[in-house]
Formats: structure tokens, C-alpha cells, sequence
């Protein structure tokens, strides 16, 4: 001690070293923060630059070529050719049907000149593209009579395209309306009549092979055993004050063991009940084939009336058409391929741009109707054209899905393991290994969703156990008892595994507590066993599995949210753990002083308390879910699926449904596109939208916070 | 909790003058510390229990206890009756197990691991360490008050309620007047009346432990736990607590820790002088402070050992 003191007093302090100056320092880390940043903002920039002008309407140019060919187009790109040097441009020319590529390079030099013409417009339309041209005339087809012309020339033409442009569009969704709702309501009503008939037939086919009554007798059995359990239970509840154990204890044993047997009595009335017997004779057969006959006859004529109205109105629809003029050829857009020497209906017009003669304000109009168009409606041409609303609804069902599944499933699991599990190697183990499954693949998720949901859980909720999986009844009903007993003991070797008061554990106690674990972990393998080799259960879609359209047992929004919930339990799990931690153990002890039990304090001072901590958990996982797309791609993801997977009929979520996702549907318009220029734009649109999105879900759910926040804290925390 | 355990023998920090004297081994030639030099051998010296105290009628019966943390015993053999109807106060050094003492009769203790007591407590006739006690139900015949404000992060009204509300009590004017009652006995009704729906964690210091004495006592216990209620407080709201503390104590009995023996002066009326796990002197507050039987407590009341 004085030693040190004498060399104090020796030494004088150094010089600041050259080392120690810490200006460089503030430089390199600020320069790295704001290289960080840059990047960052680069790519929203990029995003959002890119993605905004795809849908800006740009000049139409009139290009003559040295050879005397002529046509329209907008150019899209302008570059220099690596080996020659020369200059090229890249036209979008469109007009697919006369047999052209859409986009076309032309070398400058070619050019000899490009105009504007104001009367070139282009045609936006339901399939083949789009359409350059200058409009001709409108007509009125009659069936063997001279065509009526409404206008003729440019200016007329346009002049009354706007007002018929918009009673047709209107025509087309009505009978789009009466395809998709009338007759698809006629097509599933036949469709469940056929499916009621064949399980009905399969039903009869199995039979009733006694198997039920086996059932039943086992299941009194049971019953009996249950009672006589609980009826020894409580004649010698003195037996186990003798181990230790005590009136309070016992109470408690007799208490859960009652709930345990109702729960089971419930449970083998539900699996085995009487009215499960029934099955359907060959004549109630019969009778029921010859009903479905009946109503099934109404249905088609009803089906045939609602085609006949279609048809008159499409041929009303189809007598107005509109001749748009290409220069070069001379030819008109045409209705279809099929049908090229007749101009195309007004009606599969969707927009109509004059591209060279729009304001600013005529500009801004296109630009939003494009946007709305995009968001509002289903994509077209192979998803390059068209809207993405089936996608966008995919992906934030999907996303919300995906978090109604996790957060509960990951608070649970954190609350178990931070406030009732014995701290020690097994929970930090059981740490250690969630962190890991934060860091697995995605992709080896999307392979385990679609191996263990899609096809052994979908095949199960389908058509229950397989053939040579299911067991006898009888060794079923016996393992349905084992368990039934055995969770009572599980019970019992718990609550004699705790000490009595004041005491430390003894070996009997370890010894209880061991046996509990195995009991409990026997329990769970029965259970699991139970309930995929059950004899009775033959699945709630088994006629559709037996046709060859599996219902659960294929990739389904319903998987794919689960998957997606499995790969982001960890970071629930994880902030949850931490926000439970957070909470001060004051606040533990002050709920436990007033008497309130474990559960109580957890429910009312802890899950509040760490709501906030949870929630962010949860805002974490939906952001990690719902930008992940590896998985989706096994899982349930398609590349064109139009009907929505919410719905006004029941069930209203149609979660066995394959369904759109954003981040798939990137994927698609970038690399698997037939028209790879025209989807080029579109890739930086959809990713502008998913950033969107994925934004706006955590901003609601960022808002929901703080709301929460507000209103659990006082403003000094 | 364990520190305060191993630190067998500091003297208090805030008291940095006392210190040359506690490190004494004893009181000098005119001043020898039997008992605590006993105490500090590890001797079971028998504790001066004034009659008074044994003649009272006792609303908890501690009956030879000793308490340890894994292996460290922390109590040694405790036998002492808490008088009905009386503030009774702990007083002792750090680690004297006092706090030990207080929270093993709301079995407080049964939080941490490895704590294994023997002799027995009793609340009113009915032991609390029996095998067929629930604990939950004993915590519900007493009320505590910790060391620091922990009101939770509810609304003042919620907080005082929250022992009915874990009973389920649902009813809004059975909660209300039990509300307004146990905040006016608190001494805390005029200044929290118009904010009862504001989170209790808006209020300050003084005013939350005042909540915090509410929600103890809104459901009428049979003793009121008071650990160290001041010690976290200014002079201001410490003035107030031990009023209130007067105030209450003629409805309900108060066990109340205390580092300060000037607090332990005010509001009690028997003191408990304690030392390493084991009880020194026990008796009225009056005469402890006044004329104590062992020098060892008159030195100690006095600030000159501790």
C-alpha cells in the first residue's frame, strides 16, 4: 500500500499522446453514420423516383425511318451502343396484335424525322396491350344492315368517345358483375350439392363397422374407472399428509382432477357421441341423388337464363366500335387475333390518352386514373399490366394473419419461460436455441411449411389419419384413458414435487418434480398420438381430397401465415422476454403483498406493464414477415390468383386459398414476365407500393403503441 | 437481500462519524458491550424483554425462528409478541434482519430461492408456516408497505381498489367507497380527489407511498407491514407519513422497520432493538429511549454505536 503511494507522488502525468486526440475519431464515426444514411436514402430515393413516373404520360412521337417506314411510339430509353458509338432509342410501339414486338431499338441514324402529331393517341386496352394510332371513326354494327357512323374524324371521335366510353365501361363491369357473381353463385351451389351427394356416398361405403358402439362401451368404462380414481383420491387424501403434503394440496389435486375428467367426458362424448352413428342407407341415398338431381336441374336453367341476359347484352355492347388507325399499315386495332378484320369494341377500352395535345392538368389526371386503375383493380396481360389489388390485399392479410398468430403464441412461450420456469442450464439453453432459429434460412421454413403444414396437417384436417396410421378402436379408447389418468398423476406428482412452507426441497420432492416432467412429457406424446391416429375422424374436406382438390392439404394462406409466424417467433419471443424482464420486481412484490396470486400479478401488473415491449415484438415480427418472400414461394404464393382471400360470404377469410403477395409479385414482373420492357416500370412501382404498405402497417401499429403507452403511463416513467 | 446478509457488521453509511466508534471492539473499559460483544461470538444471549411487552395482548406470536438464506442463517432464534393495537418498531444496524423478520410474516420471503425457516409465527392464533396455510389468503389479512413507492402503472383510483378488484370485487360504488375511505384515511382524499382517473406514477414521492399505505389498508388487514416506508422520502413527506402513521395506528396494528431511531421515537409504541439475526432489547418506546436496561441500547438510540 505505501509502495504505490510513493510511486504516485514520483511520476508526473505524461504529455497527451498523439493517440489519445479524438478528433479523427468524431470524423470517422460521423462519416460512417452518414455513408449509412446516404445509402439508405438512395434507395428510397431510387424507389420513389423510379416508381412514381412509370404511371406520367409521355409525348407520342411520329418517327420516319430513312426507308420510308412510318410509325408511333414513346420512347422509353436512349443509349449509346458499345462497339459502333452510335446512338439509339428504345420506341414503345405496341400494337402486338399485327404481329410486332412491343418495343423496338432504332438507331438514330436511321431517323429522318419525328414529329408529334396531335392526333396520335394511345389505346389502353383489356388484352394485347396498347395501341398506337390515330382514331378514325366510331360505329354502330348492325347485323345485316349498313353500319351507322357516330363520328368520324379526330377531333368528332374524340369529342364523343368520352360519353360512349363511359356508358360501355359501365355495360362491361355489369356483365362482369353478372359472370362473376350470378353464375359463380350457380356454379359452387351445384358444386356442394355434388360434393353432399359424394360424402354422403362415401359415408355409406365405410359403413357402420361397430366401431362406434366398441367405442362407447370403453368410453363407460372410462367413466367408471374416473370415478372410482377421484372416489379413492378422496377417501385417503390423509395418505399424503403423512408424505408431506397437505389438506390444501389435496383440495386443489381433487379440484383440477375434477376439471380433467369433465374436459375428457366432454371430449369422448364429442369424439364418440351417439348421434356420430348414423349412417346414410342405400335409399335415404337415393332419395338424397334424386333431390340434388332436382335442384340441380333449377340451377342450370337458372344458370341458362343468366347466360341468355349476358348475351344480349354483350351483343348491345358489341355494336359500338371504335377504329383507331395505325399509320404505316393502315390497319385498325382489331377485337382479338381471332377476329382482325373487325375494329374493337368501345368497351375493351380501359384508357385513351392524347398523349401530345394534354395539359399539365390533362397530364395529372392520366397520371392519377393510372394510379387508381393500378391500386383498384386485378392485373391483366400476364400481371404486366392492370392492377395489383388482389396483391395488395394478399400481402396485408397475409401480414396480419401472420401477427394475430405469433404475438399471442410468443408472449405465452416468453411468459412461461421468464416468470414460471426455474431459471437455470435448461432455460438458457431453450434461449440460446430460439436465438439460433432467428438466424435459420427462411427458405428452410417455406421447405418445413410445406412438408409439415401444407401436407401432413392440410392432409389431416382434410381427411383425417391415414389409412395405416389409424388405430384399433379399442387401443384407442385404452390410450384415451392412459392419458386421461395419466395428466391426473402428472398433477399430482406437481403439486407433492413443491415443499412444504419454509422448507427446502427435499430428495422426494427433486424426485416428483423429475417424475412430473416425465409424466407431463408422456402426456404430450399420447395426445399427439391421440389425435393423429384417430380411428373416427375421417377429415372435413374428404369428398373434395377424394376428387383430386385438396381443401387444407395444399399451400393455402392459412400455411403460409404459419410458416411466416414460425419464422418470426423468435423476435417476439425475444422482445417479450425482455419487456417482462423490464418490468421492476416492486411492482411484483407490491401485487404480491396485496394478495394476489402468480397468475393475478402476471396478468394485471406484468402483461400490462409489458405490453408496450410486447407490441414492439410484435411490430418487429410483422415487418420481418411481411418483407420475407423465400418461404412464400413454397408455401402458398402464386403468380395470379384473383379471388380474394376476404370475402362478404362465409367463411369470410378463405384461408385455404393460394393467394397474391407483393414481394412475389416483384419477383414475377421482374423475372418471369413473357413482356420483360413493359413489366420493367412496373417491378420499380410494386416496390415503391410494398415499401408503402409495409410502412403504413407499422405506422398503425407504431400508432396503437404509443396510444397504449399513453394511456398504461403516467409522464413520469 | 443477500447483501444486506453478509454484511454482517458495517456501520450505516449515511452516518460516516459513528464509524471510528462501531469499529470498536468494545465500549472500553467503563463500556463493555456484553450482549452485542455475546451476539458477535455467536453466544445466544437472552434477550431483555421489558414486561410490558410480555404482558400485552399480542396479535402475533413469533415462537423461536430462525430463518436462512441457503446457508447463511439471518435470523437466530427470534421469540417476540407484537402488541394489538400498537405501533411496534424494528430498529437495529443494517443486516440485523429486521426487514427478514418483517417480510417473513407476510411470507414475502417464500419469493426467494433457498430460504428455509424453522419455529413458527402465528397471525391471530393461526400459524402462517403450516403446510396447510395458503399463502395467498394470509397475504390477503395483511397489508404492506415496501421500502420504496411502488405504485403500479394504473390510475390512483385502480390502485388503491386493486385488492378488491384481485377478489373480484366488480362493483363500481362498492370500489369507490372503499376508495374514497381508505384515501382519506391515507391523509391523501383532498389532494388526489379530482385526479383519481391519472396514473398514480404522476404523483410525487410522498404523495404515491401515501397511495401505496391506501392500497394496504383499503382491505381492512389484521397488521399493516411498514418496510422502511420512509427512507426513499424527503423530510416534508416523511413528516406526513409518520402523522399518518400516528393517525392509523388506532384502527389498525403497525409493524413498522425504520433506520431511524427519532422516527422509531415518534410513532411507535414499543421498539425492538435487534442486532445480527437476534433481539437485544425489547420493550416500551419510552423507556428504550429513556432509561434502557443494556448501555448497548442506550448507545445505540443515542447514535453512538450502530
Amino acid at each position: 500500500m505505501s509502495d504505490t503511494n510513493t510511486t504516485h507522488a514520483v511520476h508526473a502525468r505524461r504529455r497527451t499522446l498523439p493517440s489519445a486526440i479524438g478528433e479523427p475519431m468524431v470524423w470517422l464515426t460521423g462519416g460512417a453514420l452518414v455513408v449509412c444514411l446516404l445509402m439508405i436514402v438512395m434507395l428510397v430515393l431510387l424507389v420513389v423516383v423510379n416508381g412514381s413516373k412509370t404511371f406520367w404520360p409521355r409525348a407520342i412521337d411520329q418517327v420516319t425511318l430513312s426507308d420510308g417506314e412510318v410509325f408511333l411510339g414513346i420512347a422509353t430509353e436512349h443509349e449509346r451502343v458499345a462497339e459502333t458509338g452510335a446512338m439509339r432509342t428504345l420506341y414503345r410501339v405496341g400494337n402486338r396484335d399485327i404481329g410486332q414486338e412491343s418495343f423496338r431499338w432504332i438507331d438514330d441514324e436511321q431517323v429522318t424525322s419525328v414529329e408529334t402529331p396531335d392526333d396520335a393517341v394511345m389505346l389502353e386496352r383489356e388484352a394485347w396491350g396498347v395501341w398506337f394510332g390515330v382514331p378514325e371513326s366510331i360505329v354502330r354494327v348492325h347485323a345485316g344492315e349498313e353500319d351507322t357512323v357516330l363520328a368520324h374524324g379526330s377531333g368528332d371521335v374524340l369529342e364523343s368517345y368520352e360519353a360512349l366510353h363511359h356508358d360501355a365501361r359501365k355495360t362491361k363491369s355489369r356483365i362482369e358483375q353478372l359472370k362473376k357473381v350470378e353464375l359463380g353463385s350457380i356454379n359452387s351451389e351445384i358444386d356442394t350439392l355434388r360434393l353432399n351427394i359424394r360424402e354422403a356416398e362415401i359415408e355409406s361405403a365405410r359403413g357402420d363397422d361397430g366401431l362406434i358402439r366398441l367405442g362407447w362401451v370403453l368410453w363407460f368404462v372410462f367413466a367408471g374407472l374416473l370415478l372410482g380414481c377421484m372416489g379413492v383420491v378422496y377417501r385417503c387424501r390423509d395418505m399424503g399428509t403423512e408424505l408431506g403434503a397437505s389438506n390444501a394440496r389435496q383440495g386443489e389435486l381433487i379440484r383440477t382432477s375434477g376439471v380433467i375428467a369433465a374436459v375428457m367426458l366432454v371430449l369422448a362424448m364429442w369424439i364418440a357421441g351417439p348421434w356420430k352413428g348414423q349412417v346414410v342407407n342405400e335409399a335415404q341415398l337415393e332419395t338424397m341423388r334424386a333431390d340434388a338431381a332436382n335442384s340441380e336441374a333449377a340451377l342450370l336453367i337458372e344458370y341458362d337464363e343468366v347466360i341468355a341476359q349476358i348475351r344480349e347484352i354483350e351483343d348491345q355492347d358489341h355494336e359500338l366500335r371504335l377504329i383507331i388507325v395505325e399509320p404505316t399499315s393502315g390497319r385498325f386495332a382489331p377485337v382479338s387475333q381471332t377476329l382482325g378484320d373487325e375494329p374493337m369494341y368501345v368497351s375493351q377500352v380501359v384508357r385513351l390518352v392524347q398523349a401530345n395535345t394534354l395539359s399539365t392538368a390533362g397530364k395529372l389526371g392520366v397520371f392519377f386514373s393510372r394510379w387508381w386503375e393500378y391500386l383498384s383493380t386485378n392485373p391483366r396481360e400476364a400481371n404486366t399490366e392492370g392492377g395489383v389489388f388482389p396483391v395488395i390485399v394478399g400481402t396485408v392479410i397475409l401480414t396480419l394473419l401472420l401477427t394475430i398468430f405469433v404475438t399471442p403464441m410468443g408472449v405465452i412461450a416468453a411468459l412461461y419461460l421468464r416468470e414460471y420456469a426455474k431459471q437455470g442450464f435448461l432455460t438458457s439453453l431453450i434461449r440460446i436455441a430460439v436465438n439460433n432459429l432467428a438466424g435459420v434460412p427462411s427458405i428452410v421454413y417455406g421447405v418445413f411449411g410445406l412438408g409439415f403444414f401444407c401436407y401432413t396437417v392440410g392432409g389431416y384436417v382434410d381427411t383425417g389419419a391415414s389409412e395405416s396410421a389409424r388405430m384399433s378402436a379399442a387401443g384407442w379408447w385404452g390410450m384415451f384413458v392412459l392419458a386421461g389418468v395419466l395428466l391426473m398423476a402428472g398433477f399430482a406428482t406437481k403439486l407433492w414435487s413443491k415443499p412444504n412452507p419454509g422448507k427446502l426441497p427435499s430428495s422426494f420432492n427433486v424426485w416428483m418434480q423429475r417424475g412430473a416432467w416425465l409424466v407431463w412429457a408422456t402426456v404430450l406424446v399420447l395426445v399427439v398420438m391421440l389425435v393423429t391416429r384417430m380411428p373416427y375422424f375421417y377429415g372435413f374436406f374428404e369428398a373434395r381430397a377424394q376428387d383430386g382438390t385438396p381443401t387444407f392439404g395444399a399451400r393455402g394462406m392459412l400455411w403460409a401465415a404459419l410458416t411466416l409466424a414460425l419464422l418470426t417467433l423468435p423476435v417476439v419471443i425475444v422482445a417479450t422476454e425482455e419487456a417482462i424482464a423490464a418490468v421492476p420486481n416492486s411492482m411484483r412484490e407490491g401485487s404480491y403483498g396485496c394478495g394476489a396470486s402468480k397468475w393475478q400479478t402476471m396478468r394485471r401488473i406484468v402483461l400490462p406493464g409489458a405490453m408496450p415491449g410486447i407490441l414492439t415484438g410484435a411490430i418487429l415480427a410483422m415487418a420481418r414477415g411481411a418483407g420475407e418472400v423465400a418461404p412464400l414461394m413454397l408455401v402458398g404464393a402464386v403468380k395470379l390468383n384473383q379471388d380474394l382471400p376476404i370475402s362478404t360470404e362465409a367463411p369470410f377469410i378463405h384461408a385455404d386459398q393460394s393467394f397474391m403477395h407483393l414481394g412475389f409479385h416483384i419477383f414475377d414482373l421482374g423475372f418471369q414476365s413473357p413482356d420483360s420492357q413493359a413489366a420493367r416500370p412496373l417491378v420499380w412501382t410494386t416496390t415503391l407500393l410494398f415499401l408503402a404498405i409495409v410502412f403504413a402497417l407499422n405506422f398503425a401499429a407504431i400508432m396503437i403503441r404509443s396510444r397504449l403507452r399513453a394511456k398504461m403511463a403516467g409522464p413520469t416513467v | 437481500m443477500t447483501n444486506e446478509i453478509d454484511s454482517t457488521h458495517t456501520a450505516d453509511s449515511t452516518q460516516p462519524i459513528i464509524r471510528s466508534v462501531a469499529y470498536t471492539p468494545s465500549g472500553g473499559a467503563d463500556q463493555a458491550y456484553e450482549v452485542i460483544d455475546a451476539i458477535r461470538r455467536g453466544e445466544n444471549p437472552v434477550p431483555t424483554v421489558h414486561p410490558e411487552v410480555v404482558n400485552a395482548e399480542s396479535v402475533i406470536d413469533i415462537e423461536g425462528f430462525k430463518l436462512w438464506y441457503s446457508e447463511t442463517q439471518a435470523i437466530h432464534d427470534i421469540s417476540m409478541k407484537i402488541p394489538r393495537g400498537a405501533v411496534t418498531a424494528l430498529i437495529g444496524p443494517s443486516g440485523c434482519g429486521k426487514s427478514t423478520l418483517l417480510r417473513s410474516i407476510n411470507r414475502m420471503n417464500d419469493l426467494v430461492d433457498g430460504v428455509r425457516v424453522e419455529g413458527g409465527i402465528s397471525l391471530n392464533g393461526s400459524p402462517i408456516y403450516a403446510p396447510s396455510v395458503d399463502v395467498i389468503s394470509l397475504r390477503k389479512r395483511l397489508g404492506m408497505v415496501f421500502q420504496k413507492p411502488n405504485p403500479f402503472p394504473m390510475s390512483i383510483f385502480e390502485n388503491v381498489v386493486y385488492p378488491l378488484r384481485i377478489d373480484g370485487e366488480r362493483r363500481k360504488e362498492v370500489l369507490e367507497e372503499a376508495c374514497e375511505k381508505s384515501l382519506r384515511s391515507a391523509a391523501i382524499w383532498d389532494e388526489v380527489k379530482d385526479r383519481l382517473k391519472k396514473s398514480a406514477l404522476g404523483l410525487s414521492g410522498g404523495q404515491q407511498q401515501r397511495v401505496c399505505i391506501a392500497r394496504a389498508i383499503v382491505a381492512d388487514p389484521e397488521v399493516l407491514l411498514l418496510d422502511e416506508p420512509c427512507s426513499a422520502l424527503d423530510p416534508v413527506a416523511t413528516l406526513k407519513i409518520e402523522e399518518l402513521i400516528s393517525q392509523i395506528s388506532e384502527r389498525y396494528t403497525v409493524l413498522i422497520v425504520t433506520h431511524n431511531m427519532q422516527q422509531a421515537a415518534r410513532v411507535s409504541d414499543f421498539t425492538s432493538f435487534m442486532y445480527l439475526g437476534r433481539i437485544v432489547e425489547y420493550g416500551p418506546t419510552a423507556t428504550l429511549f429513556q432509561t434502557p436496561a443494556l448501555i448497548e441500547t442506550e448507545h445505540y438510540v443515542s447514535g453512538r454505536f450502530g
